[in-house]
């Protein structure tokens, strides 16, 4: 009370006196809308200071340290800190002062990517087939091993999902993000009836902006009737959705690529297989590739002209400007049959893009960057930018490298795997042990316990800075 | 010594005056787990009418009330099954039938209620019949009786949810409880407009209330007669005229009838209220998850069910379940991590996280029911408390079904459901003796 009457009297002064003092400025308003309001102006910014207080305590901090950085937009770091703010990526950098009660991981000697984007698989998140938020189960064994192989997002049926383990919120991140349709050779029906809605469509389309823009002088106009024009199709031509197919076959793809180029759409094509034989074409298309760079197929005899699969594929569909995605050709995790087929070896996938020309950074686009734009989540995930979602792995070297095991596994700012307390790869050249493993730092001439200890040292320097000031301030009471 | 036997003759004439009331019987046991307050070694229970009179270490009897002597013999309660379908055979599909009762199935003269009786169990919680949705609402029985009335303990025990996780399971309970809402506004409504009604007529009515209340107390005195039923009648009527003297001013609420709630509505109601408590059965700890985010926000009494007849993951949930201090049902199994060969005493990690433990029979079948307590024990042996184990039998299912207060533990005023054992009930060499239901014994023996 003590307290309030002297702030009152002060202000009273300073209002009298003048209204440019800073500490009075916002309540000599108040005064004068009475004292009652006031009061509740005061509460009101106890709140506040309260709320904001308490928002501070809420804020996750958590940062990885000393790390060989691959953001994958082609900036590499040494020893730098990637530092995230209830999950999204606050700093990247060499030298980052982390905030009091951040969570560390040290990654010396360790190697971290962007988390990867499988473009597709299957059982990650147990039964779930559909309605992904009501029925995703994030404690399947699947998903961990999924994330012990690095994955942290992943398509499912067209739907963007994020290996959130344990939770439920925050798992589907888009719903659709592309549509399938089917030109294939088989099917001339088809292909004919497609043909005919995509000109209706366009048509339409014209029509529909060119009354938009008559429209302004005469407001009587008629809009245009759709008539036999697709709502997908005007989706896709207006780039609110991709359209997908499945395709291997040359003139297929040659098919789709003038199909695309004729209405100006961004076609993306699975499989491909065939597609380095006419790249330009993909190329000057603007299409998404989807590969498995160990495919093996023969080319068909009947044909004179180049075809059948090519370990270059990828390579070169590359150099022709197609955007690659690298997919295993197992979507699931099989423990059947040889190993490294399935969804869990899409390092390895995109190891044999380099072994075909692919260059190392474009392979890792096909595993992060390139699918999260397909899935329509590259604004979150596919590669380490301030702003976007911390999801990273932690690696004990080159991701495409068979030797290499993810370590620990960030999903939105949070270790989700750790590879030494897993039932899964816990038992294989553990990190201490393993030839690879990096010297111990020693850089302050001591170990440093693994967790918050940055938190630990700024408050102890918080203390003694605390005890300093105290001293000099209570002389100066004493003086007054 | 005389002082002594003075005392004794006291406290014989205390229990003598209680027996002189009706069918009395005492019981001196060497070993009795009473479940609420720990084991009395030389018991003595004294039933009446079926209820437990008294217990307590070598208390006095009075001579001439007939003995049970077992001075060898474990006494516990009658063990209690809360989710059992025993002697019921309709087949449910996976509806939203919350209104369903499941006592219309029953079936008094199903040779099953003797073999359940006979391996102790004397009280069953019977679940109406569905494999998902929510088929309906348990009721409580002993398992005897000439008809269902007669076995009926208590209707409307909880209302049964198999829960899965997907869209419909979500969206069944999520709209369940917007339709709550929905009654709820609408009576509030309608109560609303009834007491503005009233308070216009108000001034009219004030004239012609006295005469009403004449004509009242006129009723009660025609019907004032020794029967029962109709002295509480007569004292309601006089409560009203009491409150009419104290409450004019409220009275405007007299004679407002609420709307009726919907048949499917009003479980949820009374979940709401607290009246009804809401069992589900999840698979998995993802369902959990689902379940939880269903559910939501709202204040309801939840017991989980979690069938440990296959491997589950619902450790991962262990924590999170423990610390809202759920109840959890579950066969005494151990599990594995499922793919793997870790063995789990998963009820006894859901104590440790703090979870309310009920431990269900492997199945409704006599051989189920029999083996019961052994199964127990095997999962004692690795490793959950004793105690703990026993009142996951006995009083923690009777707390769940909301009949604690008749069942469920040796206390004085509750239903003398007493099994006799050789032994401890948890030991494979023991056998139950003697099963005694409200006061009779209804299967083996003991010496009188």
């Amino acid at each position: 009370m003590k307290f309030h009457e002297m702030l009152q009297r002060r202000l009273l002064f300073a209002a009298a006196a003048c209204f440019c003092t800073l500490v009075a400025l916002p309540t000599v308003f108040a005064q004068e809308k009475g004292a009652d309001d006031k009061k509740e102006d005061e509460k009101k910014d106890a709140d506040k200071k309260d709320g904001d207080a308490k928002k501070k305590e809420e804020d996750k901090w958590f940062a990885v340290t000393h790390a060989d950085l691959y953001t994958g937009t082609g900036a590499r770091f040494r020893d730098a800190t990637v530092l995230a703010k209830n999950g999204k990526i606050e700093k990247i950098g060499v030298e980052v002062d982390l905030p009091e009660g951040t969570t560390v991981l040290d990654a010396g000697g360790l190697v971290v990517y962007p988390g990867l984007v499988a473009y597709s698989s299957n059982g990650l998140f147990g039964a779930a087939s559909s309605d992904f938020a009501d029925s995703v189960n994030t404690f399947s064994p699947n998903l961990v091993m999924a994330l012990g192989n690095g994955i942290t997002t992943t398509g499912q049926s067209g739907a963007a999902l994020k290996l959130k383990r344990g939770e439920i919120d925050g798992v589907l991140m888009k719903d659709k993000a592309t549509t399938l349709l089917n030109f294939s050779a088989q099917n001339p029906q088809g292909r004919r009836s497609l043909l005919d809605k995509f000109a209706a469509t366009s048509q339409y389309l014209r029509d529909y902006r060119a009354w938009e823009e008559k429209k302004k002088n005469d407001k009587d106009l008629k809009e245009p009737a759709k008539k036999d024009s697709d709502a997908t199709i005007l989706q896709i031509l207006k780039g609110e959705i991709l359209a997908r197919f499945q395709s291997d076959d040359r003139d297929e793809l040659l098919g789709i690529a003038r199909l695309a180029q004729k209405y100006g759409f961004r076609p993306v094509i699975e499989g491909c297989r065939e597609g380095w034989t006419i790249a330009e074409e993909l190329g000057r298309a603007g299409a998404y590739a989807v590969v498995t760079p160990r495919d093996r197929v023969d080319k068909s005899e009947e044909l004179v002209a180049a075809g059948g699969t090519s370990i270059e594929n990828a390579a070169i569909l590359r150099a022709h400007g197609v955007q690659i995605a690298i997919v295993p050709s197992g979507k699931s995790v099989d423990l059947g049959g040889i190993a490294g087929r399935d969804i869990l070896a899409l390092t390895v996938e995109a190891g044999f893009g380099v072994r075909g020309g692919l260059t190392n950074d474009a392979a890792l686009e096909a595993i992060t960057i390139v699918p999260a734009r397909l899935l329509g989540v590259d604004h979150r995930v596919g590669s380490l930018e301030v702003g976007k979602d911390c999801d990273l792995i932690v690696c004990d070297g080159d991701i495409m490298h068979y030797e290499t095991f993810v370590q620990q596994a960030v999903v939105d700012g949070k270790v989700v795997y750790e590879k030494n307390k897993e039932l899964f790869y816990a038992h294989i050249r553990p990190r201490n042990d393993s030839a690879l493993a990096p010297e111990t730092r020693v850089d302050k001439g001591q170990e440093q316990p693994e967790k918050t200890a940055a938190a630990a040292e700024s408050k102890d320097d918080a203390k003694k800075d605390e005890k300093k000031s105290d001293k000099p301030d209570k002389k100066e009471e004493k003086k007054d | 010594m005389k002082l002594r036997n003075l005392l004794t003759s006291c406290a014989a004439l205390v229990v003598a005056s209680i027996a002189s009331a009706g069918d009395l019987v005492a019981i001196k046991a060497g070993h009795v787990e009473t479940v609420s307050h720990g084991c009395i070694q030389h018991a003595v229970i004294l039933v009446e009418d079926g209820k437990i009179v008294t217990i307590g270490r070598d208390l006095p009897i009075e001579r001439g009330i007939p003995v049970i002597d077992a001075p060898d013999l474990w006494v516990v309660p009658g063990f209690v099954d809360p989710y059992s379908r025993v002697g019921l055979e309709a087949r449910g599909g996976s509806d939203f039938n919350p209104q369903i009762h499941a006592e219309i199935e029953l079936f008094p003269r199903n040779t099953d209620y003797a073999e359940t009786l006979k391996a102790g169990v004397t009280t069953l919680g019977l679940y109406p019949p569905g494999g998902g949705g929510m088929p309906g609402q348990a009721c409580v029985v002993r398992p005897k009786g000439d008809t269902a009335k007669d076995m009926l303990i208590k209707s409307g025990a909880y209302v049964l949810f198999v829960f899965r996780a997907d869209a419909r399971s979500k969206k069944m309970l999520k709209d369940a409880f917007e339709k709550a809402t929905e009654y709820t506004d609408k009576e509030k409504k309608a109560r609303e407009k009834f007491e503005k009604d009233a308070s216009k007529k108000k001034d009219d009515k004030k004239e012609e209330k006295k005469d009403e209340k004449k004509e009242e107390k006129k009723e009660g005195e025609k019907e004032a007669s020794p029967s029962a039923l109709q002295d509480g009648a007569q004292d309601d009527a006089a409560a009203q005229d009491k409150k009419d003297e104290k409450t004019e001013k409220t009275d405007a609420a007299k004679g407002y009838v609420a709307p009726e709630a919907d048949e499917k509505v009003k479980p949820f109601l009374d979940l709401r209220a607290g009246k009804l408590r809401i069992l589900v059965t999840i698979f998995g700890a993802g369902d959990w998850l689902h379940f939880a985010q269903a559910l939501g926000d709202e204040k309801v009494g939840v017991d989980l069910r979690v069938p440990l007849t296959r491997d589950t993951d619902m450790f991962e949930v262990a924590k999170a379940i423990g610390e809202k201090k759920l109840r959890v049902l579950m066969e005494p199994e151990i599990t594995t991590t499922p793919g793997t060969l870790r063995q789990r005493n998963l009820p006894a990690e859901f104590v440790a996280a703090g979870a309310k433990l009920v431990l269900l029979p492997r199945g409704d079948s006599p051989f189920a029911f029999k083996t019961w307590p052994r199964a127990v024990g095997e999962i004692i042996s690795a490793g959950l408390d004793r105690n703990v184990a026993l009142r996951a039998m006995t009083l923690e299912p009777a707390e769940m079904l909301g009949v604690a207060d008749r069942v469920g533990s040796i206390d004085k005023g509750k239903d003398a459901n007493l099994l006799f054992f050789s032994g401890d009930p948890f030991e494979p060499t023991s056998k139950l003796k003697a099963v005694m239901l409200e006061g009779r014994i209804v299967h083996g023996e003991v010496q009188q």
